[in-house]
């Protein structure tokens, strides 16, 4: 009794529930967060000419070329289209000096891929995070060149910020409170200092932050309670004794902290996933990275205080809201 | 009492639904009556092949308390009496009537019958008599939520403690909870009169409890009936529009803010019934008019239907044999659901009857498909901002995926109360749902 509709014993798929999906994918996630990257780049290439850009790019050549490489290794899927590796290669640019030699940077993304990401089982696996992995494996192997630092000169407009010649966390630590006074809080602002590229322009970090909290890419519980905590952690110590401890708002407008806690903190995958926990481990990562910077070994503390922090995520996510329809144990 | 609307979950893609009408699906050729609701309920059949039956006559029961008699949904005869798969797979005992067209019904059915001076012991009989049976989950015969309930599993070995609490407070769920559905939106503007004479009836059965009418963010009570919900004591619950307030758990939390005690407890164990509105409106069917469960509004929607539509559908009506008198139906499905989008289950075949416990069916295109990756979870976190339960979705799919079951449970995976966010948010699009269910199985056989 064969019927000659269309719709006659169609062949189906089953699948499991649900049968709609949200529209957002890993690409989503990671395209959205390089459009947030961008404004930092920009005020990278204005300061520091397009040295920055030439930085930039072969970062991300090199992160994804690594990511290629090191799963056709492993036999694994490809995902480097997800753009992942893009966002590790941009971040690790926008943390180094405008003159960082190329070799030092392919060999930062190449660890940071690899031992940083790759060897855990690819994206959102490794413990910590990635970019500064990389980050600090360079930085305690190659000391001087990931700490040369150039004037910023830009490219129009602005007159050259020529107050300090070193990154403002630098002049704080050598030569004291009394040094920045005269520094205007716009240059920190709008990055008019020596730094890193994507780091000094606080402005354009902003602006990125701000785009990833209203796309929803991340919740404010990390980046507010980072800042929030080190800017109270600040101001205690400032109102103790001002002669040694700077305004805590210098200490946010300088250094990677801005962008440490939009960016850096907020890593897939490293970082605690239950509200409680995201704000514990932000106001962790505060108040380390001001421990660092006040007493520490370091000049900018914030890359290891998210690397403690890290470490102790899986802790954090156990901090967690009671569940749904748990009651008292009887007996 | 004061409401809460506080809870976890997603806002999903709106949905356009065609005016609330409820049409009547054509007769069928032939139902398909499947005895029970699962493999060890099942009632025995109380008709021969080759006997002539009507509409609404008894065709099957049975002595255990949870299992709803069957009645004929169509006249005519009773062709073979065989297993028929069900929408998971598994053979149920089933009967089938090939129709004879007339529709001739069994008795005269007494409309509107005068049920105030009856008692609730009169009562009950008849909502049992008449198989009406809650579309759940998890799906039951609607007469076993007025009785008084087994004590739950993990409180047994607690002797001379209260082992259930009396109903205190009965919920009349009209959200429409997953896209796909509209007929309990329908049903409150259609059947305005049964909905307030089947809270009447609830007001019988169970006495002294807070009534409630749940109603959706777009669901509005008509003022006829607004004004005789007032008469009645009955609050009006105004949700909004958030996945997934319509699923029962979260739904007595809103009203209640009681939770189910989970894993074994179930709404009784906290004084609270839930009643569909469109199960209501069989209720009231079943006492008012004295007229057996045979038909079942189920919403229609995809492929090609934009707007979701309401069919007053026989039951035992094969999906295939519905497919090809609907209007509107375009492409050539590939997926069909029985159920909401987020939980309905994706029938294999089209030969599958609609019973009592579907309320919705979905055609999806090849376009419309959705299907899941087995990729590895990234721990972006977006499961856990939105899991109802407040589960940690993430670390339990990876338990369950990599058989790590004990674990899992460990870590609440029996809270689960299966919603199917954790899928629909994943970037990765990882089987989320599948692996909860898969763990809880797992658990349950050990
Ligand atoms: S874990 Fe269960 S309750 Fe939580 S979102 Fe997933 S399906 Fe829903
Ligand atoms: S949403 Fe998917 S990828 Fe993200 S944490 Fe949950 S399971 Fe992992």
């Amino acid at each position: 009794m064969e019927k000659a509709t269309s719709l006659e014993k169609p062949i189906l798929r089953v699948s499991v529930a649900p049968h709609i999906q949200q529209k957002i994918t890993t690409s989503h996630l990671m395209y959205n967060t390089l459009i947030a990257l961008v404004p930092a780049l920009l005020a990278g290439i204005y300061f520091f000419g397009f040295a920055s850009l030439k930085l930039a790019l072969i970062c991300m050549a090199t992160a994804v070329a690594c990511e290629a490489g090191m799963q056709g290794v492993m036999g694994r899927k490809l995902t480097i289209k997800n753009g992942s590796s893009l966002v590790l290669g941009l971040l690790f640019a926008l943390i180094c000096s405008p003159e960082l030699p190329w070799w030092t940077a392919v060999l930062g993304v190449a660890v940071a891929v690899i031992l940083g990401r790759g060897i855990y089982g690819g994206l959102g696996n490794n413990p910590f995070n990635a970019v500064l992995v990389g980050w600090a494996v360079m930085k305690i192997s190659f000391a001087a060149q990931m700490a040369t630092w150039i004037m910023p000169e830009p490219l129009f407009g602005l007159e050259a910020g020529g107050y300090i010649e070193y990154p403002p966390l630098e002049v704080l630590r050598l030569d004291g409170v009394d040094a920045l006074l005269d520094l205007p809080w716009r240059d920190l602002f709008i990055g008019n200092v020596p730094g890193a590229i994507g780091t000094v322009c606080v402005a354009a970090v902003l602006i990125g932050g701000i785009y990833l909290l209203a796309r929803r890419i991340i919740t404010w519980h990390i980046p507010v309670s980072f800042l929030a905590s080190a800017w109270l952690f600040g101001l205690i110590f400032w109102l103790i004794d001002p002669e040694v401890y700077a305004n805590p708002t210098i200490y946010l407008l300088s250094g990677w902290m801005v962008l440490g806690a939009f960016f850096l903190a907020t890593d897939k995958g490293t970082v605690p996933v239950t509200a409680p926990g995201m704000i514990i481990f932000g106001i962790g990562c505060g108040v380390i990275t001001m421990i660092i910077r006040y007493w520490g070994g370091f000049v900018d503390g914030v890359a290891f205080a998210i690397l403690l922090m890290n470490a102790l995520t899986p802790l954090l996510d156990r901090v967690r809201p009671r569940v749904y329809g748990r009651v008292k144990q009887v007996a | 009492m004061g409401f809460k609307t506080s809870f976890r979950g997603v806002s999903l893609p709106p949905q356009k639904v065609s005016n609330p009408a409820i049409e009547d699906a054509p007769l069928p050729k032939k139902v398909v009556l499947p005895l029970g609701q699962s493999e060890n309920r099942v009632c025995k059949p109380v008709v021969e092949v080759g006997e002539h039956v009507k509409t609404g006559q008894l065709i099957g029961q049975s002595d255990d308390f949870l299992v709803a008699p069957v009645h004929s949904s169509v006249s005519g005869t009773v062709t073979e009496i065989r297993p028929w798969s069900d929408l998971s797979g598994n053979k149920m005992p089933s009967v089938i009537v090939e129709s004879d067209g007339n529709d001739s019904w069994l008795e005269e059915i007494r409309a509107h019958e005068d049920f105030s001076d009856k008692e609730s012991a009169q009562l009950l009989p008849d909502v049992k008599a008449a198989g009406v049976v809650e579309t759940g989950p998890p799906s039951m015969p609607l007469h076993a939520k007025f009785t008084k309930p087994e004590p739950s599993k993990e409180f047994q070995f607690l002797v001379g403690i209260p082992q259930s609490k009396p109903v205190d407070t009965v919920i009349i769920n009209g959200i429409d909870a997953e896209p796909g559905m509209a007929a309990k939106g329908a049903v409150l503007t259609k059947y305005s009169s049964e909905i307030a004479d089947g809270i009447r009836i609830l007001q019988k059965l169970i006495g002294s409890a807070q009534m409630v009418l749940a109603v959706g963010s777009n669901g509005s009570v008509s003022s006829p009936l607004s004004g005789e919900l007032a008469g009645l004591g009955v609050q009006v619950f105004q949700g909004k529009d958030k996945y997934p307030l319509g699923l029962n758990p979260i739904l007595i939390k809103c009203v209640t803010g009681r939770e189910i005690p989970l894993p074994d407890g179930t709404e009784q164990d906290i004084g609270v019934a839930v009643v569909d509105a469109v199960t209501l409106v069989h209720l009231v069917e079943a006492v008012r008019d004295l007229k057996p469960q045979v038909d079942k509004i189920v919403s229609v929607s995809g492929a090609g239907i934009t707007a979701v539509k309401n069919y007053k559908v026989r039951l035992g009506t094969l999906v295939q044999d519905l497919v090809e008198q609907l209007a509107g139906l375009q492409g050539d499905p590939v997926k069909v659901i029985a159920g909401g989008a987020m939980t309905g289950v994706a029938l294999f075949s089209t030969d599958i009857p609609v019973t009592k416990e579907i309320d919705a069916l979905i055609f999806q295109t090849a376009a419309e498909a959705k299907s899941f990756s087995p990729d590895a979870c990234i721990n972006c976190g977006l499961c856990v901002r939105h899991c109802p339960s407040r589960l940690l979705p993430n670390e339990l799919s990876k338990y369950c995926e990599f058989s790590m079951f004990e674990e899992a449970r460990d870590k609440y995976l029996l809270h689960c109360i299966e919603c199917g966010i954790c899928a629909y948010v994943c970037p990765e699009k990882r089987p989320m749902l599948h692996l909860m269910r898969y763990g809880k199985r797992e658990l349950s056989l050990a």
